[in-house]
């Protein structure tokens, strides 16, 4: 072989060791990716949902059929309050008469931005926190792992409401104090995995060619835990959900937006909930199919992580 | 490092986590945007009755001062006056702590029981209808939030059916008996129990059944199962002896984050069938702006929550003697 | 006292029934050792847990008998084979001793736990003696029994392995790859172990091994196996200094003689057989590099070769040609070899014997 071949020989093996992905590992993985999708069921279904809402969403003001803050009026001109289903209201109108199904579909909004954003925030600093810690181990791990700790001790829906409470029920704040939370399940499980990635070999052959920390732990080993941090991503979508609309449900949602937490409260707040089930039903089963589906995709994401759950 | 070292690190990373707990509580309820005030004084005050309220509260002090005060307060067990009731925080909370943990702790429980064999048993059925079937009903229990249970028992059971009563914990008009025992054991309590716990029990059992799933799945991969297996035991010694018992340790963990999550669902589910606990208290404390029950309530419900991650850490270190060794 | 007739074990798979064991036949005495011997995926393991019926849930008996004393342990229904064969009379060493026990109980528990369950009306502390007895004769302290299987040292776990599963005093002890995880020194004190309680207690042993060094120092017999099925059979002296089937003579060149000159290793080229809906022929025919058309057409039968030796090769009377051919290097990877060849693609011409030999690219 030339000084030429052996080189690039060597080079090869080392970034193959190293375990930086090329771009044909890339394109493979993804068509890998595309090809267990098509077999999972459960995750098709999953995709599907969501991007149904995703639409909803985007759409809404063009696809509801009223402005959900209307109150509707009916024939007479008198205010149509409580109306069961019918042609012109499919869900029925609220106890201010307004309409139900174009509330659910404005609905989708908040839960999709809350739900989204949170699990990208909340991940963001899981991640880098993991990263940190497991990688330097020591004392900064030490000092990491008991903020998490103390992350940890605090109940979340009662956090949250002191501090929607005393900073205002905005989205934004309401995104932000989640994932003030929500980041310290993804820190522990994450710093596991950079953990056990620190004493692979590659590592060692990084060293080997002077990579510094940063290079380290962003271009080698970030690109390992991917995956896992993309479950968390996943399942922190889910998380977000059902926390926003707790929070909505107790009376501490944003005021100006229609979120099917808050629909919720309504219903209860009014008393309505003993027998106005088209107020009740359509906001819970939304919120239910969206974490739903956000599971399904997360469960075969779970398998695509670890083969030993194919079968 | 033995046992006895092991527990004493963790004990003082314990006490780390309460004191800093407790100052972020601290901060939380008294260094807010604006004016701090607004939070315990009520429109219409007259400046003098203001500054006597402020004065009341220490909140004139400086704030290291108030910070000692608030400690030393708090190791005597004083949570302050509720503005709301004019009595004791600590009173008022007393009655409403107890109540929050039997319903929290008959919903985990049921949860727990329920949810492990359950679990258990689909990892033995791997691949099965079955399985798929119980997945997906685990799945389902999962995505729905606290309240929508609640909501939906509530309107069949309660509305629908009539079986159960729409909430509290008592009968409208009957009284409360002082006795703790009979407070507690009467018929009539288990009767408005059953609903939320039952709630609760739904809610939380979605985690241990695909918990204990995944875990059965691996354990039982491993080579000592077939050599249990080879040795001629019967199915459910090596189901119930082996493998189950060896799934269990993440479970030990586990219930000790779900117990700190239940304090949080407590919250709703309380709200949503009129229970008085704790979380409910905290609710409308809030909403009314009587902010020492607030944060005494706050201050209880994270105790309880540090207190059992510290036991989860001890029982995980006691099932497993793998980790006791090293 | 142990007769495998015709045994054939069948794996479904989503592409197609797996004939992991395909025809075996097999006799066990008293205090006989049997080497089982061929690479990984060749049906040893299998064989061995059919006895026994340890197979996964997707495998099978598909046909053939296996008979124990009399007993047809094929038609024994669940619970008599769980009771009356499991561990009494059969029992097992698996691979990775440590990994055999439970890691949450002590391993006297475990030997207590199996001596109850078959002799229930032993009282604990009896089943405890019994252990510790076990232990003692076995060179392991006998308080270790209160011990958890992860502090025990790779050897020591294997003893207390072997403990295990001799507690019942077995007719049978099956070995699987016993030796395999653990160093040469090691090595030779568990198969001295093994050898000194199998003479006490008058049981069998199925060793099954890749590994030809150690078959050839513990067994009395060694059966060959390649794609699930006996490809030569006979005492262990025979198959270590005459065999005649290519493939074991291809197994005998992988492994180093520590009496010869360095030498470099020759080993079978090529990959294992598919066992999904094989076809007709001999299955060693794509790596043998004696292959001739017949060996691609026609399954070969067991013929006895010589006392009690059998051989399932169609040029096993070219035996002299096949032992000088096979040490040779160029044999195996002369330059038209082409192996893990389709059927369709098989090379055009057989490998030269010595008569003809002129040319050797």
């Amino acid at each position: 072989m030339s000084v030429k071949e052996r080189l690039s020989d060597a080079r090869g093996r080392l970034m193959g060791e190293i375990a930086i992905p090329s771009e044909a590992q890339i394109l493979e993985f993804v068509r890998g990716t595309l090809q267990l999708f098509r077999g999972e069921r459960m995750a098709q279904i999953g995709v599907l949902i969501i991007l149904s809402f995703i639409l909803l969403g985007l759409f809404a003001p063009a696809l509801a059929p009223y402005d959900p803050g209307d109150m509707n009026r009916g024939e007479e001109g008198e205010i149509l309050r409580l109306a069961g289903p019918s042609a012109d209201h499919p869900f029925g109108t609220t106890n201010l008469g307004r309409d139900i199904l174009s509330q659910v579909i404005f609905g989708a909004r908040v839960s999709l931005i809350v739900g989204i954003t949170a699990a990208l925030v909340s991940t963001f600093i899981g991640t880098n926190v993991a990263l940190v810690a497991g990688y330097y181990g020591g004392k900064t791990d030490d000092i990491l792992m008991r903020v998490v700790d103390i992350a940890y001790g605090l109940p979340f829906l009662p956090f949250v409401i002191v501090l929607v409470f005393i900073f205002g029920a905005g989205l934004i704040n309401i995104i932000l104090v989640i994932s003030l939370l929500m980041w310290r399940s993804s820190a522990r499980v994450i710093r596991s995995e950079v953990l056990s990635q620190k004493g692979r070999p590659y590592i060692e052959s990084a060293d080997a060619i002077g990579a510094s920390d940063f290079r380290k732990m962003y271009v080698h080993i970030l690109p390992n835990i991917l995956p896992l941090t993309v479950l968390y991503m996943a399942f922190g979508v889910a998380w977000a959900v059902i926390y926003e609309a707790s929070i909505a449900f107790l009376g501490f949602g944003d005021p100006s937006m229609y979120s099917w937490g808050t629909m919720m409260y309504e219903a209860y707040a009014t008393g309505a909930i003993r027998f106005a089930y088209w107020w009740v039903i359509p906001p819970g089963v939304c919120i239910m199919l969206m974490v739903m589906s956000v599971f399904f995709i997360g469960r075969s994401l779970e398998k695509l992580t670890n083969p030993d759950l194919r079968h | 490092m033995s046992m006895q070292r092991f527990i004493l690190r963790r004990f003082v990373y314990l006490l780390f986590t309460y004191w800093a707990f407790i100052t972020i509580l601290f901060i939380m309820f008294r260094i807010t945007p604006g004016d701090p005030t607004t939070l315990y004084v009520v429109e219409g005050m007259t400046k003098a009755e203001r500054l006597a309220t402020l004065q009341r509260y220490g909140l004139t002090e400086p704030l290291h001062v108030q910070y000692i005060q608030y400690i030393g307060d708090l190791l005597q067990g004083d949570l302050g006056e509720s503005y709301r009731y004019n009595a004791m925080v600590s009173d008022i909370l007393v009655v409403k702590f107890w109540n929050t943990i039997f319903l929290m702790g008959t919903s985990l429980t049921i949860a727990y029981s329920i949810g492990i064999m359950f679990g258990a048993y689909l990892g033995w059925v791997r691949g099965t209808v079955q399985e798929k079937l119980g997945l997906f009903i685990g799945l389902v229990f999962r995505s729905s939030p606290e309240f929508w249970i609640g909501i939906v028992l509530l309107s069949v059971f309660v509305f629908e059916l009539g079986w159960f009563p729409w909430g509290g914990i008592k009968a409208i008009g009957a009284e409360t008996s002082a006795d703790f025992f009979s407070r507690y054991l009467s018929t009539s309590f288990l009767y408005h129990l059953a609903m939320p716990a039952l709630t609760g029990a739904i809610y939380y059992m979605a985690q241990p059944i695909l918990l204990m799933r995944s875990s059965m799945i691996n354990v039982l991969n491993s080579d000592f199962i077939e050599i249990k297996q080879a040795e001629g035991l019967s199915s459910f010694q090596v189901i119930y002896k082996h493998a189950v018992r060896n799934s269990i340790l993440p479970m030990a963990t586990v219930i000790a984050l779900v117990a700190g999550m239940s304090i949080g669902g407590s919250l709703v589910i309380e709200t949503v069938f009129s229970w008085p606990g704790m979380g409910r208290e905290m609710v409308e404390s809030v909403h009314h702006n009587d902010y020492p029950m607030a944060m005494g309530a706050f201050f209880l419900m994270g105790s309880v929550v540090i207190l059992m991650n510290f036991l989860a850490d001890i029982a995980y270190v006691y099932l497993d003697p793998r980790v006791r060794y090293d | 006292m142990l007769t495998i007739e015709n045994l054939e074990v069948h794996y479904t798979t989503d592409e197609g029934d797996v004939r992991a064991v395909d025809g075996v036949n097999l006799e066990l005495d008293r205090n006989e050792t049997i080497g089982l011997v061929g690479e990984s995926g060749c049906g040893k393991t299998t064989t061995a847990k059919a006895i026994i019926r340890l197979l996964a849930t997707n495998g099978r008996i598909a046909g053939g008998s296996i008979r124990f004393e009399g007993t047809e342990l094929t038609a024994l229904s669940d619970r008599d084979l769980r009771r009356d064969i499991r561990w009494n009379e059969v029992s097992m060493i698996p691979q990775n001793a440590m990994n055999g026990f439970d890691p949450v109980y002590t391993v006297g528990q475990q030997i207590v736990e199996v001596i109850r369950a078959h002799e229930p009306d032993t009282t604990k502390r009896d089943a405890m003696r019994r252990a510790r007895d076990l232990f003692e004769e076995l060179g392991i302290e006998g308080d270790r029994i209160d011990d958890y299987p992860h502090q025990f040292s790779g050897g020591m776990a294997q003893r207390a392995m072997v403990a295990l599963a001799l507690s019942l005093g077995p007719s049978i002890v099956l070995a699987d790859e016993p030796t395999t995880a653990l160093d040469v020194v090691i090595q030779d004190q568990i198969l001295q172990v093994i050898s000194d309680m199998q003479d006490e207690l008058d049981s069998s042993m199925i060793l099954i091994t890749h590994d030809m060094s150690v078959v050839s120092e513990t067994c009395d017999y060694i059966a060959v196996m390649y794609g699930g099925r006996i490809v030569e059979y006979a005492d262990a002296r025979t198959i270590i200094q005459n065999p005649c089937h290519p493939y074991t003579l291809g197994l005998r060149n992988s492994f180093p003689d520590i009496t010869a000159e360095s030498q470099e290793l020759i080993s079978i080229p090529g990959v294992p057989p598919n066992l999904i809906d094989p076809d007709e022929g001999c299955k060693f025919a794509p790596r043998c590099p004696f292959a001739q058309d017949e060996c691609w057409e026609v399954t070969p039968t067991p013929e006895e070769f010589g006392e009690g030796h059998i051989v399932e090769c169609h040029r096993a009377e070219e035996v002299d040609m096949l032992q000088t051919e096979a040490a040779k290097r160029e044999t195996w990877v002369g330059e038209e070899r082409d192996v893990g060849v389709q059927r369709d693609q098989r090379r055009v011409r057989p490998v030269e014997t010595e008569q003809d030999s002129n040319s050797h690219e």
